[in-house]
């Protein structure tokens, strides 16, 4: 049991990373990557309703009928994004206005329904917990990779969290504006991309 | 039969307890999210709209109620002397819901001192440019309280962004309510702050 | 006798037993008037910029073949006329890390990537050039590279002034003659519209580029501006000033053919070059850049796959015949 759950964990973080090996959740992935900061606290967002829509849906998996599991799973699913929203709004009020429209938008966000349907739904709570933990963290790790790399280069800081830039390159760096347009998003992706895997193959 | 009755009750039962569950944390965040807007929305479009007010209009803030409309009134002191009030009408119609806009007026003149997108969930890059690019909501600067602050296209006199009509329209929808609101609260304002 | 439908698919197939080697040496032979002017104009950081994109190109290639395993492809010389390519439309006092950068990106991303030499849906110079100019205009205000220079002509770059200040009050300030002989502000190979001419003959007469997208390149410049200067002389100028400054000649001989991403038959071909050059003076008339070549043809670029679908139809295919 304690194998199986540490396995259930780690796949998240590397086997089946989601943005890079699953190649699913894209659409944050892209549009709130301009910085650490908010690829972390999109990924957190993420990973909070990941790890509590699966345990309620594994939870229910033996009480919702298999007709209208999509129906149940959304409603699950927006339930606890909505919640985040609200307490995002609550308490770090900032970074929401930083992520706007895409916080609500991690309802459509096919990790958290692919986890929901694939996991969730055929497993115990505690495996898809682990499930749902490793997953968005291996998100999270994802998304602040990539904010590095355009935050760095596009901007010429890394911010981690509160707005103050934790590095900053010298007054002679001229930023690398188009990594933080949207184009540097797609780029900057399939470059990671194609360096997991060049990792990955050997 | 069994299985559309389980259906049914699945679904319900659901959707009734997670509507509670939202409706306990929505009442438990108000406040909280009440005093962040007021902090990070309305504070800087107060600022912005009256640059060099002398008093503290967040602390004076008062609430009118007539004819079963409640209005959140910011009172400022201008520069020159003279009392202006700032407050917030919701524009029904943007994109993402409604498109909030604080709006100045100088008590003395009747004219409007300048106005703010506040809250909105509009697209960024388009609709959201109401908010980050002033340029738009300058338009209603120095306008009288009569003014037509309708879309040229709606026949009034304020540009719509380019791009971006459905969200003007909601941003002027607000300014239209706002002189609407005044001119009939005005009495009742001007007997508050004394 | 068999029923079999033996279907052949059409032409294009230009070839003329030359090697890709043997082409890309002609289409830097071709540069060479160009090449040359401008190191006795800008002297030698003109020299240093081109040596440096040319060899950066060639090595950017080298690293990729060397890292994706691959048959080491740089003998071709394809890497090096975009490196070359780049570099001519570079400003001469770019700094090293902007040429090193944008060749990363005009090689690895623009060509390698996709496969290498005839795999590559757009120019890789232009996905270079698109890419230093969108992230660092600074260094593409060819009005403020050159400050440190003392020229015996008129020191603006033509199409910023005329983007600032209207046809009208500039036009008296850039002579046709000067235009032509490169007695103009701007990037390294692009400012002497003869030796340019020469060069695009050149690989036009020996075969390694279609005369059609020049012919109808240029005179998509030609007819457009001339429009716009009918609707207003005052703001918008004629057409032998647009054909003869920022990247126009350029694009017509060496930039829109480039043969992996332009069209391969004799009507879209015409329509590629028309329409591109119809995207450049609209992009510079009423677009917020001063100069909209590389952006128009990378616009192109896009687009030829389907106008390349316009051909003639394939023999045996087809209702009338058996």
């Amino acid at each position: 049991m304690a194998q199986s759950l540490a396995k259930e964990f780690t796949k998240g973080l590397w086997a089946e990373i989601p943005p890079f090996r699953l190649v699913l959740g894209l659409c944050p992935v892209l549009a709130v990557t301009k910085s650490v900061e908010n690829g972390i606290g999109m990924g957190v967002a993420t990973t909070f309703v990941l790890v509590f829509s699966n345990l309620l849906i594994s939870l229910l998996r033996n009480v919702i009928p298999s007709k209208v599991r999509i129906a149940c799973f959304i409603v699950i699913i927006a339930t606890f994004v909505t919640i985040v929203e609200l307490v995002m709004q609550a308490y770090t009020y900032e970074l929401f206005l930083k992520l706007g429209i895409f916080i609500p938008l991690i309802v459509v966000n096919c990790i958290v329904l692919g986890r929901a349907e694939a996991f969730a739904s055929k497993n115990s709570p505690v495996l898809s917990v682990a499930d749902g933990l490793g997953i968005g963290i291996g998100f999270t790790l994802s998304l602040a990779a990539l904010g590095a790399v355009r935050e760095l280069l596009g901007n010429g800081t890394i911010t981690i969290w509160g707005g103050t830039p934790v590095f900053e390159m010298g007054a002679n760096f001229l930023p690398f504006q188009f990594m933080i347009e949207a184009p540097g998003a797609f780029v900057g992706l399939g470059l990671m991309l194609c360096l997991m895997n060049l990792i990955g193959k050997k | 039969m069994r299985e559309m009755i389980s259906m049914i009750v699945v679904l319900t039962v659901l959707t009734a307890v997670s509507g509670g569950l939202l409706a306990a944390v929505k009442s438990g965040t108000e406040v909280q999210i009440e005093n962040q807007i007021l902090k990070f929305q309305k504070a800087p479009a107060i600022q912005d709209i009256f640059p060099e007010a002398t008093n503290d209009p967040l602390a004076e803030r008062f609430t009118i109620t007539a004819e079963d409309i409640s209005l959140q009134i910011f009172p400022t002191k201008m520069a020159d002397g003279s009392n202006a009030i700032v407050f917030e009408t919701k524009g029904k119609g943007g994109y993402g819901g409604d498109v909030g806009l604080m709006i100045g007026i100088n008590l003395e003149t009747d004219q409007i001192v300048g106005a703010r997108v506040t809250t909105h969930a509009e697209t960024p890059g388009l609709g959201a440019r109401a908010k980050d690019d002033p340029e738009f909501v300058s338009q209603f600067a120095d306008q009288p309280i009569d003014a037509n602050l309708a879309l040229k296209n709606d026949s009034g006199t304020i540009d719509a962004m380019s791009g971006a009509t459905i969200t003007s329209k909601a941003v002027t929808l607000a300014a239209i309510q706002a002189q609407e609101l005044y001119q009939k609260l005005k009495p009742e304002i001007v007997k508050q702050m004394k | 006798m068999n029923n079999i439908k033996l279907t052949v698919s059409h032409a294009p197939f230009w070839h003329d037993g030359d090697s890709l080697f043997q082409m890309n040496l002609n289409i830097m032979i071709a540069t060479l008037p160009v090449v040359i002017f401008a190191i006795i104009q800008f002297g030698a950081p003109a020299f240093g910029v081109l040596s440096l994109s040319l060899s950066s190109a060639m090595i950017w290639e080298l690293i990729m073949n060397l890292v994706s395993k691959k048959r080491i492809s740089i003998g071709d010389l394809n890497s090096a006329v975009i490196g070359l390519l780049f570099g001519m439309m570079l400003p001469a006092t770019s700094p090293w890390w902007l040429i090193v950068t944008g060749t990363f990106v005009a090689v690895v991303l623009g060509k390698m990537i996709f496969g290498g030499i005839g795999s590559n849906p757009f120019n890789p110079t232009l996905v270079g050039m698109a890419f230093l100019m969108l992230s660092w205009k600074v260094f593409f205000d060819f009005d403020a590279a050159y400050v440190n220079y003392d020229f015996d002509f008129t020191a603006l770059a033509p199409l910023a002034a005329l983007k600032l200040q209207g046809a009208a009050a500039v036009t008296d300030l850039f002579p046709l003659g000067d235009l032509i002989m490169g007695r103009q502000v701007g990037a390294i190979g692009a400012t002497f519209g003869l030796g340019l001419i020469i060069g695009g003959i050149y690989l036009i007469l020996r075969g390694y580029i279609r005369w059609e997208i020049s012919v109808s390149f240029i005179l998509g410049i030609i007819v457009t501006a001339y429009c716009f200067k009918l609707a207003n002389p005052e703001i918008y100028a004629g057409p032998m000033i647009h054909l003869f400054s920022g990247y126009t000649l350029m694009g017509a001989f060496f930039l829109a053919t480039e043969h992996s991403s332009s069209p391969a038959n004799r009507i879209p071909m015409f329509i590629y070059g028309f329409c591109a050059a119809l995207m450049i003076i609209l992009m510079r008339n009423i677009g917020v850049y001063a100069d909209g070549t590389v952006l128009a043809i990378l616009l192109l670029n896009l687009v030829n796959p389907l106008i390349d679908t316009i051909r003639p139809k394939t023999l045996g295919k087809g209702g009338n015949n058996a």
